[in-house]
């Protein structure tokens, strides 16, 4: 049957659930004037590596990443599906403990750091268990209740724009030498890979993920330039989180709260925890291919265990940020490597494929 | 006399209403069993006499006789005593290997067809599903004049007989569900089935889910509606309801009943049921975490007038809630539990306490008396008894949860009701399943 509505709301919450958070910071701490060139070409890099990889996804037809590559090989297989894994765990690792303390810092400043990231592991790790058609429905139940939610806030957020600062507009490639350009690429790199997971139990239509992948656009672009726009480039960029300070500059009066960031974060932080449990399955997944005799629940609990314990030894929000740091080496190598291996591996068979034929 | 009705007195004979009559059929002797309560003994005579004077007038021996007036049975003491025991009369003929069945006139211990007790009905028809099975399903077959409706029954229990039927649309139903649920049934015939829970067990679902696996309706309107919609009904005997499978979140809002009206006020019907879940799920929550943790959310005149609505209040937010809902459940419980004549006393003191006296002696704010009324009646909204118990017990996950962690938990609670209903599974059949082929939609 084809899910490719599910695939499409699943996509666009997990990435909106990135987005909004670091990713406008990185972009404008990379650059002091036009910076849509940086987003365009992380947008552009984002199109070009989905479409390799559902290319390539298309020429194993009802096959996961981790049957194509055990199928090629065990040292094909350990070589890509490694990196994936230890790609994976950091990410949990780094999510829980990044959003734990943008929680903290936002709203929660009295409850302690363990208890937020107790919660959110566990419910991530609920989610996980129930299995994969479970978590893609969770998700449409998540978009129904809060999708307009983040919809609503996000056009309220023009309420301060100040178009001027669009210019100046010239621009040259100066980013592409900081490093908190190459951090930004979590966005795009975070949430792609599901794709090549789900194919036994999803099926979709290529075009359609790559309308989700458009409609993800404007938003790339105005979670960037929102601040800018409010604030001028120079204030945003001493700002932690600048789009979490725009929406809490937002005032609506005939509304009876004050902090609309409230809901807008929680909104994203639950779609955050939908993504975390995607996360966890799919490490979960590659986890049990090596060891079959675990049960997968026990796994995802050991898992989310295993992360719980080791987010004590960050200590602050520095350590965060260069686990970050640290994680972007894999994190090129998941954007690149995963899907042209595929691509390849699949014209490979194709073409044998063919020759036997002839 | 033979050993069979030996038989048969030592196990019914201590009861006063087995009876044991000599009588002659033509010339032949024979003896009547039963049950004076299960049938009518004297009307039953005259029906079985009027049967054998026509059969005599039309020049009949007395063995054709014997063998016309009903089913002739081999003697079997376990099938005589079930016979005997779902209220039928037993011919049976002396120095004969064989006894005859016969239809009685029944005591009538069933009540009639009545309007609905547990849900209402706005505008639409108005007739209920009663105790009696086979009254049940007439009343679905006068409903439903077509070729495609079948009636498969089964009697289960091991000790206690019971009937269970199974109604489907031919052309409608899943083909792999009913025999998914033919299957269980048949495997499990010896289970004892007396109420829901049993049925549970009957089908092999978890018995520790809080939403139940059957849609239940006593509705004969809406179970025929839920039959052109893919499901199957099942019936149990003596219970009055129609347990449908398999349940979906969409029948928490949707009637059939809605259709009697226009299509936009359908439509705004329903919308109201969602906002009623909602605001069920998220208002007491929403209290606690404004009032004991994220009062900053909140406008600062609205802050201060709730702060002043809790001046006095001596203890926190969770305290004050879940005490008041107790009482709250108490007073629905107690309700239920009354005869009809004092029930009333029962909202009169229950509005005092929470209305008026609890108030102004300081022990809750005004404002969580408002909380709890519009969560209450919000949750009267949802369609089906069943659901609205179970929609009450989210309530109090998400009120725990706002306690500890204020907005954050509130919408983690969300999260985690949301994630339970997808994780439901019936047969294969997600609980969030919306059957698209029609007009209704949104999931």
């Amino acid at each position: 049957m084809d899910k490719s509505l599910n695939v499409m709301v699943i996509y666009i919450l997990s990435h909106l659930g990135l987005i909004f958070f670091m990713y406008p910071g990185n972009i404008i701490d990379s650059t002091e004037q036009g910076h849509w060139l940086p987003i365009l070409i992380g947008v552009i890099v984002h199109f070009v590596f989905i479409t390799i990889y559902m290319k390539g996804l298309e020429l194993f037809p009802k096959k996961d990443v981790i049957s194509i590559y055990s199928s090629i090989g065990k040292g094909t297989a350990v070589f890509f599906l490694i990196p994936v894994l230890l790609y994976f765990i950091m990410i949990i690792l780094i999510t829980v403990r990044a959003y734990a303390e943008i929680i903290t810092i936002v709203f929660l400043s009295n409850t302690p750091l363990w208890a937020i990231i107790l919660l959110i592991l566990f419910i991530s790790t609920y989610i996980a268990a129930n299995g994969i058609e479970p978590i893609f429905r969770t998700g449409f139940l998540l978009a129904i209740l809060f999708l307009p939610l983040i919809v609503m806030i996000f056009f309220t957020s023009f309420q301060n724009v100040d178009w001027h600062y669009f210019v100046p507009f010239d621009t040259d490639f100066k980013f592409m030498s900081s490093p908190s350009y190459y951090e930004s690429f979590f966005a795009f790199s975070g949430g792609f890979l599901f794709l090549g997971f789900i194919q036994p139990y999803f099926s979709y239509k290529r075009k359609k993920v790559l309308i989700a992948a458009a409609i993800l656009i404007p938003i790339f672009l105005f979670s960037v330039y929102i601040p800018i726009l409010t604030f001028g480039q120079a204030t945003a960029a001493t700002t932690f989180l600048p789009y979490v300070v725009v929406v809490d500059t937002i005032n609506i009066n005939w509304l009876m709260f004050d902090r609309v960031t409230m809901f807008f974060l929680l909104s994203l932080i639950s779609f955050i925890m939908l993504y975390l449990a995607l996360v966890i399955w799919k490490t979960v997944r590659i986890i049990n291919h090596y060891i079959p005799s675990i049960h997968s629940s026990y796994c995802m609990i050991l898992l989310s265990l295993a992360i719980f314990i080791t987010c004590h030894f960050i200590s602050d929000w520095k350590e965060v940020e260069k686990l970050f740091l640290w994680n972007t080496l894999l994190r090129f190598y998941v954007l690149f490597a995963i899907p042209l291996s595929i691509y390849y591996f699949g014209r490979r068979a194709k073409r044998k494929e063919n020759n036997a034929n002839t | 006399m033979d050993s069979f009705i030996q038989e048969i007195r030592g196990l019914f004979g201590k009861n006063e209403d087995f009876f044991l009559l000599q009588d002659y059929v033509s010339d032949a002797p024979v003896v009547l069993l039963g049950f004076k309560t299960l049938l009518d003994l004297t009307k039953t005579k005259s029906v079985l006499y009027k049967n054998i004077e026509s059969m005599l007038s039309a020049g009949k021996s007395s063995e054709e006789i014997l063998f016309n007036i009903g089913e002739v049975k081999e003697k079997d003491i376990k099938m005589a005593t079930s016979t005997l025991l779902e209220g039928k009369l037993i011919i049976l003929i002396e120095n004969s290997k064989k006894y005859i069945v016969f239809e009685p006139v029944p005591k009538s211990l069933n009540r009639s067809v009545q309007s609905p007790e547990n849900e209402n009905v706005l505008q639409g028809a108005l007739n209920s599903f009663t105790e009696d099975i086979d009254t049940n399903i007439g009343i679905m077959r006068k409903q439903l004049i077509t070729t495609d409706l079948f009636v498969q029954s089964f009697t289960t229990g091991k000790n206690q007989k019971r009937k269970i039927s199974l109604l489907y649309l031919e052309s409608q139903a899943d083909k792999d569900l009913v025999r998914k649920i033919v299957n269980r049934i048949e495997t499990n015939l010896d289970m004892d089935i007396n109420n829901m829970q049993g049925l549970t067990t009957l089908m092999g679902f978890s018995s520790w889910e809080a939403i139940s696996k059957f849609h239940t309706t006593e509705l004969p309107f809406q179970a025929v509606h839920l039959l052109n919609k893919e499901r199957v009904v099942l019936f149990v005997d003596q219970l009055p309801f129609a347990f449908i499978l398999p349940n979906f979140f969409w029948d928490l809002f949707a009637m059939e009943n809605d259709r009697n009206f226009p299509k936009p006020i359908m439509i705004a019907i329903r919308a109201v049921r969602v906002i009623g879940i909602l605001i069920t799920l998220i208002s007491p929550g929403l209290y606690v975490a404004l009032v004991a943790v994220n009062p900053e959310v909140l406008q600062i005149e609205l802050a201060l007038s709730i702060a002043r609505s809790r001046e006095g209040v001596p203890y926190p937010a969770l305290v004050e809630i879940i005490l008041m809902l107790l009482i709250l459940e108490l007073i629905l419980e107690a309700s239920v539990r009354l005869p009809k004549s004092i029930g009333p006393t029962i909202t009169m003191v229950g509005g005092i306490i929470l209305g008026q006296a609890a108030v102004e002696a300081k022990l809750v704010s005004n404002l969580l008396i408002i909380i709890l009324a519009a969560t209450t009646i919000a949750n009267s909204t949802v369609v089906s008894f069943q659901n609205s118990v179970s929609i009450r017990v989210f309530k109090y996950v998400v009120v725990l949860l706002s306690a500890i962690f204020g907005i954050l938990g509130l919408v983690a609670g969300l999260v985690l009701v949301c994630a339970y209903f997808a994780s439901l599974n019936t047969f294969g059949f997600s609980y969030l399943y919306v059957n698209l082929k029609k007009d209704e939609m949104n999931g």
